[in-house]
């Protein structure tokens, strides 16, 4: 019966292309309105949208020139710049900046005669510095790529020659699309291939994802339809098909296609028959496909979207500092111009030191004040600090680099660190104050702990496991060391993947390109950390807490119950037992099939566990068959009762059939070794299991035999398997189901192998798995159970998902009916409970279909899997169409356990202000309670839920708990804001409302009322739309943590996201902005280095303005001296080199390594992060306050000199002297005074500085008489280091110019000492002293808590009773009014379609349990 | 530091130094009231001190300035109009010194509003001719490169051909009939690298073929080798004057030494009080920039010349200081009785 199913499903595309046959284009048309649904067809060609690819064969020589000539060859240049092209491309990418075109305009200016200031090259300086160092760095950055590039280019790799008839070995760069390669295990795959041959019988190739995705778990690829059955590889020189399949996209999860033979015929491909570029063959010999894309067109490398960049906060601000500078700048050359107009004006005949134009006539005043004009701008042009933008690049490298290497990051089980992908928004983290957080693997662990069940409405506690699991410590696991024994007999094949992932590295390639495998782009941002942890991520997933699952007593005695009797009289002997005995074995059937688990044992990781010991043995002739089939049959024979007798009839002609034909096709070929292991695979099919009297049959009949065989696996103990899941949980659920000795033997494409205690291995045949996704929220297998030999689906889902799909009449009759409900009424209860105790929970359910159904929906289903254009759609449909009237069987509970340290991380965040949202998919009840375990809520919140039904009902509820809140908060009022604590929780349905327009104003007003907010049930789209509305609209720096790539949307949204490197894949890292391991990394990511960062950074740029506008004033002030004629007192190049090297490098140390206060005593205070969130360091008015100091000092700097040297002899550059030597010490000594902590470095720096001005003036002086034509310093400093009065005029200027802000420090260190100032001092105690000293500081905050203490409890006691009211309407889930928790608070007042609860948490139920 | 793991790869363990882990041994200053103070108290009795020994040797120099524009009307007049160039005008300026000058006295002509710092001035030079290499290097000399008749003008520049032109000599009356010439040098006036680095010229048998082929500067009576009629050394570019002049000086309001006393006969001990007059040749037109001339004699000190304001600077920032120290100690003792609340 199975196999006309099978061979429906194999000749379906037989069957159509023979229809065509007959009318080749006729039959096009048809197809490719299968193809595109409704759609207008398309012609022929496909051009534009799909791409062709035909082998590249002799006899397609022509057309594949024609047709896979175009296509892009496998080298890759990820190099922005050639040789040739370097310094042209470099610098227009260099002067798309804003600041670069500035300066390039002063330079033009400087050359244009009438109002040049400078010589002409000394302008072009600065910005030939900058333009080469930047040049520099991307030239060193480029070759970097360019080196990488070359490596991967010459990578060797096997590719077939026509020439040779064999396949040698070619470089990675001459791989061309229609090339036909073969890999063996462990070789990275070159380009996108699709899969033609697997040495796999199954056709299944292994493939590891790590370099493209970091997920290290092994993922499944199949050969191409029809391609699996082959008996030899695939020769090139034969293969005549041509592929056809999408144009190039970035899709990794996508690939959509078909391969035509040369008949016409057509076969459907999907991303399981593509290969991706930079992924690593695993537990397969060897591989051949065609390559379909390469090179950049690859997926891999169209997914590689560079380095991220984001403006910061900071730099933002200080944008607006620059123009404000600008607008200095303009008004200045404006005076400058005025005054030089008015100077002039006030001569009536021309004074002889003013030149005439060269050809004799004077300028008007006018046109001379317009002139001046420019010629200011370029005296002045320092305003505009061209060294600001360098050197903010080079600190925030410096910082980064700090970030990088602090060692509280490095997680050593991962071997992991974190990672900046972002390098230009570090001083953000010091101003975050919003925190948007996922649940599930960024808070919590992810690591899935089975801990409860409930099947047939009967709730297993479990409780010795879960006494185990609360004394279970995390130990670094062992089985590291088991997976890495060695294990012989396939020699590159058997080697422990941890081992063969780095034996690959050891190549010519080191551990870093070879990510770049995948894309040196891709590598750039995250090249640490995408090899991370394949090892450590393997002991994750198998970890003894997981692995491990006590099971509960209860349970384990109605297994026992469990005998192969059972089978025989069904329903007979307690009809009421043996039912619940069915749900029990159905259930943990479901648990050990329902997922797309990969089984490997230690001994052969990764090696897929088979029937080799029959297939290896050389089976030559028909009679050696027979005889082993008896001897099997013999063995088989001990279960006399798994033949049930009834079901030869109906399955035995057709079974029968299929295997003649399979076995006829393997007889065709010479029976090689794996022909033969191939033959033993299918002969295990699933009808024989079934019955023996049937096989014995059947073999007498045709001579034939085909082995049922009892396995080697029971040799392998069940403890010694892995499970390797794409999702944590189902691992934990196949866990569970061994822990009953319902153990997963092993799983191939066709078939599942479960051994289950009494009645030993049986074999399901796997009709189908309908994966999982996050619309369904469900997945399901089809399988043909091998006991009644029936159509079976077992789907498990999200709960609320799968009690909609129950069967509301069950086939069964009325009591089965009833049964049913029961259970659903029972389960459901179960199912709050779990969610309480913040357990996950999934319902487990199946469905039995008669073969005629199924073979119905077969035939759509078929129609959608080979559709390309609208296949996703096409398939959902039919997954939906196959999950209904399913037959509730249970539940299950797993924990999802708390990552460490995160209460005290997000205790730690509060404090410091930060208001932290929880963002989840979860249920309500799951989510509250992980809120309340990780203490995001506290006993004493005031706890308000908004679930309603619609837009009204929320904008009512929302405006009464406004109300509310209000009321809270005004009620006292003269107290300031009191520590009134509020917590919101919200569902994905009314958040849905209230992200609309209307509500939006009123539901932010509402969250920022609150310390948290919990969103359940929220999208990944709802996610990102919340952080999005609360940045947009708050004005507030956000910051998205998540794991998943459901979190991927609000990290991209966010103006910070960090990505938790966790299980989940590395969309989120690769989305991200920082990624680190595990959430409580966050607390020092924040509150250390987004602290230093930010305070650094704004410091060190208040300097650069500070700097620029005291000194460029010093030649302001002396326009009024020289008739505004644009003269400058200093040699051009000390004034050029006065910011270029004299004063650039003490800032940039300073903006690097400042540290106001010691990373200890920031994690000890949380509240000083406050600082950084309100800008504290740099306000509008601290930049105004900084100007002002900066115009008095340099009004001091110019006029003490001045009225020095009034009316005396002094030159003009031995008066400018002073002024540069004055400016020199002021300027760096004011860094001093800034400095809160002062390392070696610093002093090394500034005083380098110093020696390096007085040097620079010195040998200047000495060598120059005349190189630098109208100023000329020759002797100039020796002369003043000689003279008294300049060393007593340098004294006093600087002491003058810095006594008032030095004061003021003074005054405010002592007087009025800021928060961080005081946590400073503390860091000078002793640890005795400083202890105590923290101790009172807490001890003065909760004082000053205490303070407004009484009110707070009186409101609280208030709020209590006033708030107790609710208005439940009868839209209210039933389920949620059931949970104790709402009890409390369930009494309806009206329908009006809300509900609104207050939760006082001293009557939270949970408190207890959450307190534990 | 590296610690490798099983497989043999260096971990990504990030090392664990003081410097890598930001816990480099620092200084922190503080600053306190407390921490302060003794700073405070020292600066300013040291600015104090300085402050009274800069004034008290202020003070003890000895300066006259004498500002002959206006006494000498009928030659300013004249100087107004451009064709006068070559008309001779001398006056005689009596005047009278109170207190003797003792030691070096130094005479300096002082120029009130003379912009000698605008910028298209002070580039119209050539150092290159000035250094004697090649007197055709004009160049940034504009607009007094050439003379007419093509000949490159030596001294090039704006700078050089307005050069202060007035010669001035200083007469002592001992008796209101007998007047004797004060002897001035004009030696030494110059920075010694400025007359035997930065000014030279050019290598020739004698000045006037050394400066063969080119044209004097237009404001110029004489051509530069014969700038000195008296001391053949003082001519061309290393006539002393000439370098003074080319040193441009910073401030529109400037003096530039011109003669030193030279200390012999009664003039030993420097200028006797008494009747002097300054005789003066009238060339430098300063009405036409609405400015000023005189004469300065002054003395001199370590500390320059007679300037009260850095002293002044120095006694009033130490008084500041002083003061800014009291109410520092105030604050602080105020703090030290709110201690016991105030705890950081």
């Amino acid at each position: 019966m199975t196999d006309p199913l099978q061979w429906a499903r194999y000749h379906w595309p037989r069957l159509m292309s023979g229809a065509g046959r007959n009318d080749g284009e006729r039959f096009y048309n048809y197809s490719s309105l299968l193809v595109c649904g409704k759609k207008p067809s398309q012609t022929p060609k496909l051009a534009g949208k799909h791409r062709v690819v035909i082998p590249r064969a002799r006899c397609f020589k022509e057309e594949y020139e024609k047709i896979c000539g175009t296509y892009m060859n496998n080298r890759i240049r990820t190099t922005k710049y050639t040789l040739l092209n370097f310094v042209p491309r470099n610098l227009f990418e260099q002067f798309h900046r804003a600041a670069n075109l500035y300066f390039l305009l002063l330079v033009v200016l400087n050359w244009v005669p009438l109002v040049e200031a400078f010589q002409k090259e000394i302008t072009m300086l600065p910005l030939v510095v900058v333009l080469t160092i930047i040049a520099i760095k991307d030239g060193l950055e480029d070759y970097r790529k360019y080196k990488i590039d070359k490596q991967i280019n010459n990578l060797i790799t096997k590719v077939y020659s026509r020439k040779d008839k064999k396949y040698i070995e070619r470089c990675w760069k001459d791989v061309t699309v229609g090339d036909f390669i073969r890999l063996s295990c462990n070789e990275i795959i070159p380009a996108d291939i699709v899969l033609l041959f697997s040495t796999d019988p199954d056709g299944i190739c292994h493939i590891e994802t790590s370099g493209l995705d970091g997920e290290s778990n092994l993922k499944q690829r199949e050969v191409v339809r029809g391609y699996a059955e082959q008996d030899s590889e695939v020769d090139p020189e034969k293969f005549s098909s041509r592929i056809e399949c999408e144009s190039p996209n970035n899709d990794l999860n996508r690939f959509r296609g078909f391969l035509e033979h040369p008949s016409k015929e057509r076969i459907g491909l999907s991303k399981e028959n593509l290969l991706l570029r930079g992924c690593t063959i695993r537990n397969t010999e060897a591989v051949v496909g065609i390559v379909v894309y390469a090179g950049h067109e690859t997926k891999a490398m169209l997914n590689n979207s560079g380095p991220r960049y984001k403006r910061s906060k900071l730099e933002r601000r200080a944008n607006t500092d620059i123009l404000w500078c600008v607008l200095l700048l303009i008004s200045m050359c404006f005076a400058g111009a005025l005054g030089h107009g008015i100077w002039l004006s006030s001569y009536e005949a021309v004074p002889f030191f003013n030149m005439p134009e060269p050809d004799g006539h004077n300028l008007s005043p006018a046109l001379a004040g317009f002139y001046m004009f420019w010629t200011m701008i370029i005296l002045l042009q320092v305003l505009i600090p061209i060294s600001l933008y360098v050197s903010i690049e080079i600190v925030k490298l410096g910082q980064i680099y700090f970030i990088q290497s602090d060692i509280d990051f490095y997680n050593e089980k991962m071997d992991s660190t974190i990672q900046c992908r972002a390098l230009n928004i570090a001083e953000d983290l010091g101003q975050i104050q919003y925190l948007f957080s996922d649940k599930t693997g960024t808070l919590t662990e992810n690591k899935m702990v089975f801990r409860r069940c409930s099947i047939a409405g009967f709730d297993y506690g479990h409780e010795e496991n879960a006494k185990r699991l609360e004394s279970y410590q995390e130990v670094s696991s062992e089985d590291e060391d088991l997976t890495d024994t060695p294990s012989g007999s396939l020699s590159n094949m058997t080697k422990p993947k941890a081992h063969s992932c780095r034996t690959v590295n050891n190549g010519p390639l080191e551990s870093k390109s070879f990510n770049q495998l995948a894309g040196s782009c891709l590598a750039l941002g995250g090249e640490d950390g995408v090899t991370d942890g394949s090892l450590s991520r393997q002991a994750a997933f198998s970890s003894p807490i997981e692995t491990d699952v006590v099971p509960d007593t209860g349970l384990l005695a109605k297994f026992s119950q469990i005998t192969p009797q059972l089978f025989t009289l069904p329903h007979e002997s307690d009809p009421h037992l043996s039912a619940e005995i069915w749900y029990i074995i159905d259930f943990f059937l479901a648990l050990a099939i329902c997922n797309t688990v990969v089984v490997s044992s230690p001994n052969q990781p990764r090696q897929r566990l088979r029937l080799s010991s029959l297939g290896r043995l050389p089976i030559t002739s028909l009679e050696e068959i027979k005889n082993l089939f008896q001897r099997l049959s013999v063995r088989r024979s001990s279960f006399p009762s798994l033949c049930s007798g009834k079901e030869p009839s109906s399955g035995g002609p057709n079974a029968f059939v299929s295997r003649l034909s399979l076995f006829n096709r393997s007889k065709l070929a010479p029976p090689t070794e794996e022909d033969a292991s191939q033959l033993s695979d299918r002969a295990q099919g699933p009808s024989k299991t079934t019955c023996l009297q049937d096989q014995e049959e059947s073999e007498a009949t045709a001579g034939s035999s085909s082995g049922s065989l009892d396995s080697p696996l029971g040799q392998t103990l069940a403890s010694d398997l892995h499970y390797e899941a794409e999702s944590p949980d189902e691992a934990a659920l196949v866990y569970a189901a061994r822990a009953y000795q319902c153990t997963l033997q092993s799983r191939t494409p066709d078939q599942v192998m479960v051994d289950l205690a009494a009645l030993g291995p049986l074999t399901f045949q796997l009709l189908h798995i309908l994966p999982f996704d996050s619309v369904r929220k469900r997945m399901s297998v089809v399988v043909r159970h091998p006991l009644s030999n029936k159509v079976v689906v077992y789907t498990k889902g999200a709960d609320s998902v799968i009690m909609e799909l129950l069967s509301s009449a069950s086939a069964g009759g009325e009591t089965v009916e009833k049964q049913q409900k029961i259970i659903r009424e029972k389960t459901q209860r179960h199912l709050d409970d779990y969610a309480r105790k913040g357990l996950r929970t999934l319902c487990i359910a199946k469905k039995v279909m008669s073969d005629t159904e199924y073979a119905e929906w077969l035939k759509n289903h078929f129609l959608a899997e080979t559709s390309i254009d609208n296949r996703e759609q096409l398939l959902l449909e039919s997954a939906m169409r196959l999950e209904t009237k399913l037959t509730l069987l249970g539940a299950t509970g797993i924990e999802d356990r708390l990552q460490e340290g995160v209460p005290e991380a997000i205790e730690a965040l509060q404090k410091a202000g930060i208001k932290i949202w929880m963002l989840t998919g979860d249920k309500q009840e799951t989510a509250v309670n992980i809120a309340y375990a990780c203490k995001l809520l506290e006993q004493d919140d005031k706890i308000f839920i908004l679930n309603t039904q619609n837009k009204e009902a929320c904008e009512m509820l929302m405006n009464k708990i406004l109300e509310e809140l209000k009321k809270d908060v005004q009620s006292p009022p003269n107290v300031p804001i009191p520590q009134l604590r509020a917590g919101l929780i919200i569902t994905g349905k009314t958040l849905e409302f209230a992200l609309q327009d209307s509500l939006q104003s009123q539901f932010l007003e509402l969250t920022e009322m609150c310390q948290a907010v919990v969103c359940c049930r929220a999208t990944p789209l709802q996610k990102s739309e919340v952080v999005k509305l609360v940045r947009n609209q708050l004005k507030v720096m956000t910051l998205a943590i998540g794991d998943g790539a459901n979190d991927v949307s609000m990290i991209q949204v966010a103006d910070i996201g960090v990505g938790i490197s966790g299980q989940e894949g590395m969309q989120a890292v690769m989305a991200s902005d920082f990624a680190v391991s595990q959430f409580r990394h966050l607390t020092k990511l924040l509150l250390v280095h987004g602290h230093w960062c930010y305070t650094r950074l704004s410091n060190m740029i208040l300097y650069f303005f500070y700097k620029n506008v005291a000194y460029v004033n010093l030649l302001f002030w002396y326009q009024f001296f020289c008739g505004f004629s644009g003269t400058s007192m200093s040699d051009y190049w000390v004034l050029i080199f006065f910011n270029l090297l004299f004063t650039s490098v003490p800032p940039v140390i300073y903006g690097i390594l400042e540290k106001d206060v010691s990373a200890g005593t920031l994690m000890q205070l949380p509240e000083l992060y406050k600082s950084g969130q309100k800008s504290e360091a740099y306000l509008p008015l601290t930049f105004w306050i900084t100007l002002l100091d900066a115009f008095y000092q340099s009004l001091v700097c110019f006029f003490v000199p001045y009225y020095t040297y009034q009316g005396s002899d002094i030159d003009i550059f031995m008066f400018g002297n002073p002024l540069n030597t004055a400016a020199l010490f002021i300027i760096l000594l004011h860094l001093v005074i800034e400095s809160k902590t002062l390392t070696w470095i610093h002093m090394l720096v500034i005083s380098g500085s110093i020696l390096l001005y007085f040097f620079f003036a010195l040998v200047f002086g000495a060598m120059c008489v005349t190189c630098n034509p109208p100023s000329n310093p020759y002797w100039i400093m020796e002369e003043h280091m000689m003279d008294p009065v300049f060393h007593l005029v340098c004294v006093i200027t600087t002491c003058v110019a810095l006594l008032p802000r030095f004061i003021y420090r003074v005054l405010q260190g002592s007087l009025f000492p800021s928060l961080i100032l005081r946590a400073k001092h503390l860091d000078k105690l002793t640890l005795e002293e400083r202890n105590e000293a923290l101790k009172k500081w807490k001890e003065a905050r909760r004082m000053t808590a205490v303070h407004s203490g009484p009110t707070d409890t009186k409101k609280l006691g208030r709020g209590r009773n006033s708030c107790d009211f609710s208005m439940t309407a009868a839209s209210f889930c039933t389920k949620e009014r059931d949970s104790p928790v709402f009890k409390a608070t369930s009494d309806i007042n009206n329908a009006s379609g809300m509900a609104m609860k207050v939760v006082p948490s001293s009557e939270h139920p949970l408190q207890n349990s959450t307190q534990k | 530091m590296k610690r490798n793991n099983c497989q043999g790869l260096p971990s990504r363990m990030p090392d664990n130094t003081a410097f890598q882990q930001q816990q480099l041994p620092a200084c922190r200053p503080s600053l306190t009231a407390r921490a302060v103070l003794p700073g405070f108290f020292a600066t300013g009795v040291s600015f104090l001190g300085m402050g009274i020994l800069l004034i008290l040797s202020a003070k003890s120099v000895k300066e006259i300035e004498i500002t002959y524009t206006d006494l000498c009307s009928n030659c300013s007049k004249l100087r107004e109009n451009a064709s006068n160039f070559y008309k001779e005008c001398t006056c005689s300026i009596p005047f009278f010194i109170p207190e003797k000058m003792p030691g070096n006295v130094y005479m300096y002509y002082k120029l009130h509003n003379f912009y000698q710092n605008y910028r298209r001035y002070i580039i119209s030079r050539n150092n290159r001719q000035l250094l004697g290499e090649d007197n055709t290097d004009v160049e940034n000399c504009a607009p007094f490169q050439r003379a007419s008749n093509d000949r490159p003008i030596a001294p090039c520049g704006a700078i050089a051909n307005s050069m202060f032109n007035d010669t001035i000599l200083l007469s002592y009356y001992p008796n209101s009939s007998t007047g004797i010439n004060v002897p001035l040098l004009s030696s030494e006036i110059t920075w010694w690298t400025d007359k035997h680095v930065k000014f030279q010229n050019p290598k020739s048998s004698n000045l006037s073929s050394a400066f063969a082929g080119t044209a004097k500067p237009p404001y110029w009576r004489k051509p530069v080798y014969q700038l000195d009629q008296e001391n053949p050394e003082n001519n061309g570019f290393l006539n002393n004057d000439f370098i003074v002049w080319m040193r441009v000086a910073a401030l529109p309001t400037f003096k530039k030494l011109y003669r030193r006393i030279h200390r012999i006969q009664q003039f030993a001990d420097g200028l006797p009080a008494g009747n002097y007059s300054l005789d003066i040749s009238y060339n430098f037109p300063v009405t036409v920039f609405k400015g000023e001339k005189g004469v300065v004699l002054s003395t001199a000190t370590w500390s320059g010349g007679k300037n009260f304001f850095l002293g002044v600077a120095y006694t009033a920032t130490g008084a500041m200081t002083w003061l800014a120290a009291f109410s520092l100690m105030a604050v602080h003792l105020k703090l030290k009785k709110k201690k016991a609340s105030f705890q950081c």
